[in-house]
Order: C-alpha cells, then structure tokens, then sequence
C-alpha cells in the first residue's frame, strides 16, 4: 500500500474542469511517546489488519507489532495548499500560531536549509526532516527551489544543478541530491529538474551546435528559448527522474554516472600530460562518448544494492519552456513514468509573458497530464489565478500570496462564493469614504495612515487569531507597523493565511455544489486582478526604516539589534524602537526617495556584492552590540 | 493616599529577606516575586498576547514616554486604555518617560517644570512634566504608574545627585496632585539618591511621609559597581515599608534576580531577555547559548531539558541555529523561551520561599549556573552572607 493517495471525490463534467479532491499520505502510528504536543489538524485513526512498513522511517517501532496495526492519515483537501516556507519554517508564525491557519501540508525548499546541513554531515543526521521541523502532523513536500521565485542559475551539466542557500550559489549534484532524500525523508519530494526561464537561454537557431553554449546568457531576454536548450532541460530532467525512481527502488542508478566521471577523468588527465596540441577536441567527443552511458554500465554491473526509500512520494516537474510541443512532450514523457506520484508545473520561469500566455502555457501541460494524481502549480498564486489554474484542474499551490501580502502590509479583505455577499456588505458599513470602490477591495494597507484611528478587526466577522472577538484592531496594527514592531507581520500573517486557507475551503464548496464556473466569475467581476508587485515599498514604510536608521547613526546602540534580525527579503526588524515619529522635512523626504531608489538598483544587480559586504558588517555590529547587550538592562 | 491594590504577603524566608506575596490589581492578582516583560511600544517582541498568557505572565510593561509618542493620547483615549488597545487584559504597569532622560540624554533638558525631549527624528519637542506623565499614564490606564522622576546616571557624582533626589521628592508631590485616577490606578514613587546611603535615606523618609501604595528603587542598573547595587537595595529594603511592595527597577539577569530576592525585593522590569533573544540567546539554568554558534549545528537536544515552552518543545537547538537572527520566528522562538526561563526561575523562587527552603534554591541555583565556586561573583557572595546565606562555606551555614 503506497503512503501517497489521491482520490477525486467530484470532477466537473466538463472535460478537464475543476475537481475536488484530497490527497492523503497514509503512515503506520508508531508509538513512540515523542509526538509533538501539536494539535493534528486533519489526522484520523483507522485500524486495519494490513502490515504496513514504517513508511517515513520516523521512529522506532517500539516492539509492538501487533496485528491491528493503527494508521496516521494526514490530509490535504484539494484544491488546496502547501504552507510556503522560509528555511523550514511559516514566515513569522511559530508553530502554534501556524497550526491555527487550517493547512495540513508544509513546502520546504532544500536549498534554504543545505548551507546549514551539508549532506555530507548527514550520516550524524539522527531526524527525519519533518521531525526537524516539528511538522509530523503536516504533509511535508521537499523540493530544490523557492517556488515563490525564479531564480537565473546556470546548469552546464547532467551531473549537477546550482542552488540557492543564503550563503551563495553552490552545486549540488544528484548524489548529494539523493543522500538529501535519504535524510530528510519528506512524504513527497520533487525530482531534480533542470528549470529554465526565458532570460536564460540564447534564441532560436543560435544556440546550436557546441555544448558549451547551452546555459550561456547572450540571448535577448525577450526571446524564446533555444529550442535545443528546451529539449535538453527535457531530456536531462527525465534521465534525473529515472535515476531517482531507481534510486528509490534501491538501485544505484548512478553507477554509470560514476563511472563515466572516473573515465572522463582520467582521459582528461592523460590529455592534460600527454598531447595538449588537441584537447578541447578530445574532451568534447569524451563527453559524446559518453552519452551513450551503456558502453560504460558494463563495466559496473554488480551495482550495490542500497536501501530503498519507497515511503516516500515523488512529484515530477513538468517543463518546456514557451515551446508547446516540447511542453507536451515533457507532460507525456513524464506521465509515462507510472512510478511518478504526481506533477509539479512552475510557471515562475514563464513570468515575463502575459498572464494568459502563461495561463495557456500551464494549460497545455495540464492536459497532457493523467487526470488521476494530482498537479501542483508554481507560481499562480493570486487568488484569481488560483481560480484559472483550477479550472484547468490544478489540485495544489503554495501559501507565497499570502506571505507577499504580508511583507507589503497588507491585509485580505477578497472572498469566494458563499461568504462574499455577507462580508461585503460589512465592508460597505465600515467604510463611509466616498469611493465606490472600498467594497471591491482584495486588500487594505495598514501602512495607510486613514487605518491609524480604525478600532475594527481587519476584517469583520474573520475568525482568524488576529481579529477573533475584534482583539486586534487595525489601529493597533497600523501602530506595530510604524514603531516597527515584529507583531505586525505576525497578526497580518495570521489573518491573510487563515483568509487564503478560507478562500481555498469555499473554492472546494464551491465545486462540490457545482457553482464553481458562476462562483469564479462573479469573484474576477468583483475583486478583478491582483496588481503587478513592483517591490516598491510603501511611503510610510520608508520613512519609518530611513528614520530607523538614522537614529541607528545618531546612537550606535542600536544600530546592530536594528540589523540583527532583519530577515533577510523585506526589512522586518527588531529593534527597540524609539520614538521616531512625525512630520518630515524636505531634505528628508528627497532622502527616502533616493532609498527607494537606491533600494531599487539594490535589488536589480550588484546583490551579491552588497549582501556580502553587508554581511560582514553586521558581523562587527552584531559583536559590538553583544558586548553592550550585556551591560545595558533598561530600556533606553 | 488612595490605593488599588491589595498586598497580601502569605511567606517570609525564615533566613533572608526574601516574601512570597500576592499583589491583586485591578487587571488580576500578580504572584510576587514577579519579574515583569517589557513591551515597551504595546507588544512583547513579536510575542502575541495570548502566548504571552500561555507562559503564565501577569503583569508586563509599557512606556509612558514611546506610548506618548505613538499612537498618542488622544487614540489611547478613543480606544479606551492600552490594554484594549493591545488586547492584553492582564495587568500593566508604565514607566514614566524618567529613564529617557538617561538613554535619550543628548535630546533631553531636565529643568524643574519637567523634561523638554527633543525627537531624535523631525526635532519636535516634547515637555514631558510629572502632570503630562500623569496625564499620559492616565489615559493608558496601567494598573500600576510610575511617578516621574529625576533620574541621573548611576555613575554620575556630586551635588546633580542630590539636586536630582529633592526634585524627584517635588514631583512626587505633584505627580499625586495630577493623578486622577488613584482608585483605580496605583502610583508608585521611585527612590532616588545614587549610591549615596545618606541620600536613599532622606529619600526614603520623604516619600514614605507620600504614602503611596509602592515604592520602587530607582536609579541603578546604570553600569555601577554591582557591590554598591546590591548595598543600596539593601539598604532600600530595609528602610522602606515592609507593608508595601518594593520594585527594583531595570533588574532582570538571573543572579541579580535571585540575589534581589533574597535583599528584600518583590518586583523586577528588564528588556534584557527579549533582547538578547535576537541576538541568538537563549538563557538557561547553567547559563547562556548562542545560537548563532556553528556549535549547535548538530546539536539535537532542545534549549533546556525540561522546558515546556513552544521553543523547547517543538525544536532543536540544531534547528534553532539554522534560523535565529535569520527569520523574524527565530526571534519569536527564543524570546518565548527567554521568558518563559525568567517567569519559571521566579516562579521556583516563590515556591521555595513558601515551603521554606529558599537558602536551599540559592545554592543549587548558584551550582548550576556558575559551577565552580571560584566562578561566583563576588559581589553576589557577599550580599547573601548579608542575609546569612554563605555561598562559599555551604548550605549547613546558618
């Protein structure tokens, strides 16, 4: 019996229309008294007489192996999502406080948390990842990459694949991949994939021939991709995948890959000392030699055998650039793998085009997809794309919306079917401003100062832990934001996931009452589309950090608890803030124009550099300030 | 004057001067000895009210001064008080706006109608007079308010001290005078005086003849010599009202606590958990980690074994490594965790001096934390051979 299940409960009639559905990762309970004092959000017990293997290697079967055996469902409704993490955990919600959003599934990507945990220390490695994380109530997904964003890294080899961790870019290669997935054992995990975004590759026709140039930037950022490049992400992303499901069967598919390194090695060695004249060429029809990996399997036949890792699920990323064929080519070929669990499609390297180019991008893909395991999609995450996206018969997403908002200030005020009619008209009470257009509202800002004397709950009627019983107002919120206090983002976190875990509840209603079609509609007519995030931070927003760090200047005591926990995306930080307030003058105001803009440039190039620089000067800061840390006890 | 609180000592240390208390406020009854939270802007850290009730806080603080500031009077009149505003229905208690003058001190000029506070940002300026603090604490509405007072540097000398203790005297007249509210709110005088032991006293027997329902000892925790701290809280505690409770104000490391205690004192304030939580810290019964080490990298114990607060009780140190000073959690994580380590050292305090075996705690609390004897602080030695408790010759020492 495989952990990973996925029952369709309604599919619309429509061919490829909304479904609703749940995925359910079912382990043996083993009892070992160490579980989590967490709540079990969508965890039920059933007893069955079927021996089922310690699926996720979590715990130790304490002896008892008795015959009715209890099992551990862990459920996600779908449509539905996985949490967006940050380094293995929900952006600024402690565990408590995320369980009370109403998500049973967490994302996590391993490049967050490889600079930390190399794989080559995981033999001292004593956890599975979700105990790490204290997630074992949660249906844990692993995958390389932030599906929130794409990130240009540049891979010119099947061997390995570049990663993101917040110490830099680093390679990682399938085996270290594997040992990954062996530590971690997440429920489901996505294979290796080699993802290209537009800007990557050279256009059409002039990336052919030599192998170097794949992975090369001289394209124009506004072409297509080289179709050679395409088909060889393709290509290079089902051999991963088919290494990985042998791997996972206990086979060491990477025998040949060793082997064919170790020859290319050693030619090159032999190269290297002998006739230099021509080795460029030598290597290069090395490296076609090799391409044909069955002249070199001979020679490693007697591949050990290694321990299977079949608890754990694996969802294949589905590519293919703008090339349809090759989008199609890719959903097939992958669909083939019958061992495959699911499909992950990221639209993040598409971003660029138009939202209904990537739409239909995503749709070609979906529809060459088996409509009995589930699909994630990257990258639609806006509610309306959501509805879009599950129309095509999308099943999954990630929380990154949510968390966006909440870096921005802002507050959801959107909701689906059911709910909409009811909430809106509170809203339209609220609000007496004159504009028609407050009852549409997706969001509010409370960086605005118009929300500084609002005692209501951010939105009225919301159950989430920041407005329940109207506790926390968006006066109060308004205050946290400028005297930059970290509750903000906590409360604002708490209320826009619990909202999209709510809109993802009504959408599945919706489909089960089979008003999905009408319900979409009239909430894109309502609500219309998400703005375009431009990163520009609010005006008010500005002028707290500029003032933050001039009194930062002004009394160097503060400056590195200013800079000690600001995460490291949008400058939420915590220092003892004091009062800065007030009016600005004009110098001031040109100053926070050209922070803004300094902000800008700062997040168009040069980021590495700077971040490294300022690395090393929160270092000193960080110093400093633990020594004064432990004379000053009071407030200043 | 008037009162809104009960102070009910239920033990008395049989050898130091140590009291176990219940202080009943309007927001609740509070456990003393208590060490109080600081959320100076009307939010512990990133910590929500609820967890903050989860670790079994009673009372915490705001400051007049940065509440004053933002959001304002005349919202915290609108909404009603600070702890609707923050939706903290526990007890609070405000600081005056005092200590500003000492972290603030360029921006600031003291003159005897009140404190003239220069915004550090647009250069407005702020009079803040013992009736505008009053005014201000009213409308937050804490359950307990500081006067405000004079406050120098406790390293400062010279005639500043004594001209600091007889103004703080004249503003406690007329921070009374302007307290509108003394059945509901209770106004606390601060003792002043330096490390004068002739100052604290005349201090001490002005402010008495003030009858206020608490006295706070003020003016330390400024870098002194922790062997003049500990004599003049000594000294304050024997002098002051055993009838009332005593608040050390700005007292928050573990040692400092215990040691305080066991002088006499009922109450302490301090940022220091919080803050050096975000730095990576997290305190425990044998000291200090730093997360931020590469030596917790594979550490996959919690913080503290035995610890039941959501840190500890859902994450490794290993874990934790990889996020403090990283993710705005990290903080949140050890800030709870902080916390929770001081209100449970009080808590343990509170229980031994109830079932009389407080000595007993000192020492084993001593052991635990510093290990070796030759490692304990002078200073602490000697304040509890004051109070017959002798650290270096043992527990069977009278």
């Amino acid at each position: 019996m495989p952990p990973l299940t996925f029952n369709i409960i309604r599919q619309s009639t429509q061919r490829r229309a909304a479904r609703r559905g749940t995925l359910v990762i079912t382990q043996a309970a083993t009892a070992t008294g160490n579980t989590p004092t967490t709540t079990t959000i969508t965890a039920t017990t059933t007893s069955t007489t079927s021996s089922t293997t310690n699926v996720n290697g979590s715990g130790q079967n304490h002896g008892h192996v008795a015959a009715n055996k209890e099992l551990i469902k862990r459920v996600i409704e779908t449509p539905g999502c996985f949490m967006h993490t940050v380094k293995g955990t929900v952006p600024h919600l402690t565990p408590d406080t995320m369980r009370l959003q109403g998500f049973g599934g967490v994302h996590v990507s391993i490049e967050q948390l490889l600079q930390d945990h190399q794989p080559g220390g995981f033999d001292k490695w004593p956890l599975t990842l979700s105990k790490f994380l204290n997630l074992q109530d949660m249906i844990l997904l692993c995958d390389l990459r932030d599906p929130s964003r794409y990130f240009k890294v540049p891979v010119k080899s099947d061997r390995h694949i570049a990663i993101k961790t917040h110490k830099g870019v680093r390679q990682l290669t399938l085996e270290e991949y594997l040992k990954v997935v062996r530590a971690y054992q997440p429920d489901i995990v996505a294979a290796m994939a080699d993802q290209i975004a537009d800007a990557d590759v050279p256009p059409a026709g002039t990336g052919q021939g030599s192998l170097d140039a794949e992975g090369e930037t001289q394209g124009s950022p506004c072409s297509g991709p080289g179709l050679k490049r395409v088909k060889r992400s393709i290509d290079r992303s089902l051999k991963w995948l088919d290494q990985i499901l042998l791997d996972r069967q206990g086979m060491d598919a990477l025998a040949a890959d060793r082997a064919a390194d170790e020859a290319k090695r050693q030619k090159m060695q032999k190269a290297a000392t002998g006739h230099s004249h021509d080795s460029t060429r030598g290597v290069e029809s090395l490296a076609l030699e090799l391409q044909n990996p069955d002249l070199i399997t001979t020679k490693t036949t007697t591949a050990m055998t290694r321990i299977p890792w079949s608890g754990v699920s694996v969802f294949a990323h589905v590519l293919g650039s703008h090339v349809e064929q090759e989008r199609i080519r890719s959903a097939e070929e992958t669909a083939r793998r019958e061992a495959v669990d699911g499909f992950i499609v990221d639209t993040n390297p598409l971003h660029g085009s138009s939202k209904e180019t990537i739409l239909n991008l995503l749709k070609v893909s979906l529809d060459h997809l088996p409509v009995e395991k589930p699909r994630m999609v990257y990258g639609l995450q806006t509610p309306e794309d959501v509805l879009k996206s599950i129309a095509m018969g999308a099943d999954l997403f990630d929380t990154s919306y949510p968390y966006h908002l909440t870096e921005d200030g802002k507050a959801s005020l959107y909701s689906f079917g059911s709910d909409s009619n009811s909430i809106n008209t509170v809203i339209k009470n609220n609000n007496n401003t004159t504009s028609g257009e407050v009852t549409t509202n997706r969001w509010i800002n409370l960086w605005d100062d118009e929300h500084a004397n609002k005692f209501t709950p951010l939105l009225e009627g919301c159950g989430c832990y920041a407005c329940k019983g109207g506790r926390h107002t968006r006066a109060y919120i308004n205050h946290l934001l400028k005297a930059h206090e970290m509750l903000a983002t906590v409360l604002l976190m708490s209320h826009n996931m619990y909202q999209y875990s709510k809109f993802f509840a009504n959408v599945r209603q919706s489909i089960e009452d089979g008003t999905f079609e009408q319900d979409s509609a009239s909430f894109i007519q309502q609500f219309g589309s998400e703005p375009e995030r431009t990163g520009k931070i609010h005006a008010a927003q500005a002028i707290v950090e500029m003032a933050l760090s001039k009194r930062n200047r002004l009394d160097g005591s503060n400056s590195a608890s200013a800079s000690s926990c600001r995460s490291s995306r949008n400058g939420n930080n915590s220092s003892e803030s004091e009062g800065e307030q007030g009016a600005m003058s004009k110098e001031e105001k040109a100053e926070a124009r050209r922070k803004l803009k300094e902000q800008e440039r700062f997040e168009r190039g040069e980021k590495n550099r700077m971040e490294g620089l300022k690395r090393k000067k929160e270092k000193q800061q960080q110093l400093v300030a633990d020594e004064r840390d432990a004379e000053r006890t009071r407030e200043p | 004057m008037k009162s809104a609180l009960k102070w009910d000592v239920i033990a008395k240390c049989g050898t130091t001067k140590a009291r176990a208390a219940v202080l009943t406020l309007p927001h609740g009854p509070v456990n003393a000895p208590v060490f109080m939270p600081v959320g100076t802007q009307g939010t512990l850290k990133g910590i929500t009210p609820d967890q903050i009730e989860g670790l079994g806080c009673q009372i915490m603080l705001n400051n007049t001064y940065h509440l004053g500031l933002r959001p304002g009077q005349e919202l915290l009149d609108t909404c009603g008080g600070a702890h609707v505003f923050q939706g903290w229905n526990r007890n609070l208690l405000t600081d005056s706006g005092g200590f500003q003058m000492v972290s603030l001190l360029k921006l600031a000029e003291i003159t005897e109608k009140g404190v003239q506070f220069e915004s550090p940002h647009d250069g407005s300026l702020m009079l803040l007079t013992p009736e505008h603090s009053m005014s201000l604490q009213n409308s937050i509405g804490a359950d307990i308010m500081m006067q405000l007072d004079d406050v120098v540097s406790s390293l400062t000398t010279g005639p500043r001290v004594e001209e600091a203790m007889w103004r703080s005297i004249r503003w406690l007249d007329r921070c009374i005078k302007a307290h509108k509210k003394p059945e509901s709110q209770n106004l606390f005088a601060i003792i002043q005086g330096g490390l004068d032991p002739a100052l604290r006293k005349q201090c001490i027997e002005e402010m008495v003849k003030r009858d206020t329902p608490g006295y706070a000892i003020g003016g330390l925790s400024g870098g002194e010599e922790k062997d003049k701290f500990w004599r003049v809280v000594s000294q304050c505690t024997d002098l002051m009202p055993r009838e009332k409770p005593i608040y050390c104000m700005g007292v928050g490391y573990a040692e400092d606590l215990v040691v305080c205690v066991a002088l006499g004192v009922d109450m302490f304030d301090c940022v220091f958990p919080t803050r050096t939580a975000r730095f990576g810290n997290a305190l425990t019964a044998t000291g200090t980690l730093s997360l931020r080490q590469a030596k917790f990298k594979d550490d996959f114990r919690p913080i503290e074994e035995g610890c039941d607060c959501i840190a500890c009780k859902s994450y490794t140190r290993a874990y934790l490594y990889t996020i403090v000073t990283k993710e705005t959690v990290g903080c949140h994580l050890i800030s709870i965790h902080n916390t929770a380590y001081q209100l449970r050292l009080m808590r343990q305090v509170r229980e031994s001096i109830i079932e009389d075996r407080f000595p007993q705690f000192i020492h084993k609390f001593f052991k635990d934390l510093f290990v070796e004897k030759a490692a304990y602080p002078e200073w602490a030695v000697n304040a509890l051979k004051s109070v017959n408790v002798d650290l270096i010759q043992g527990e069977n020492q009278p």
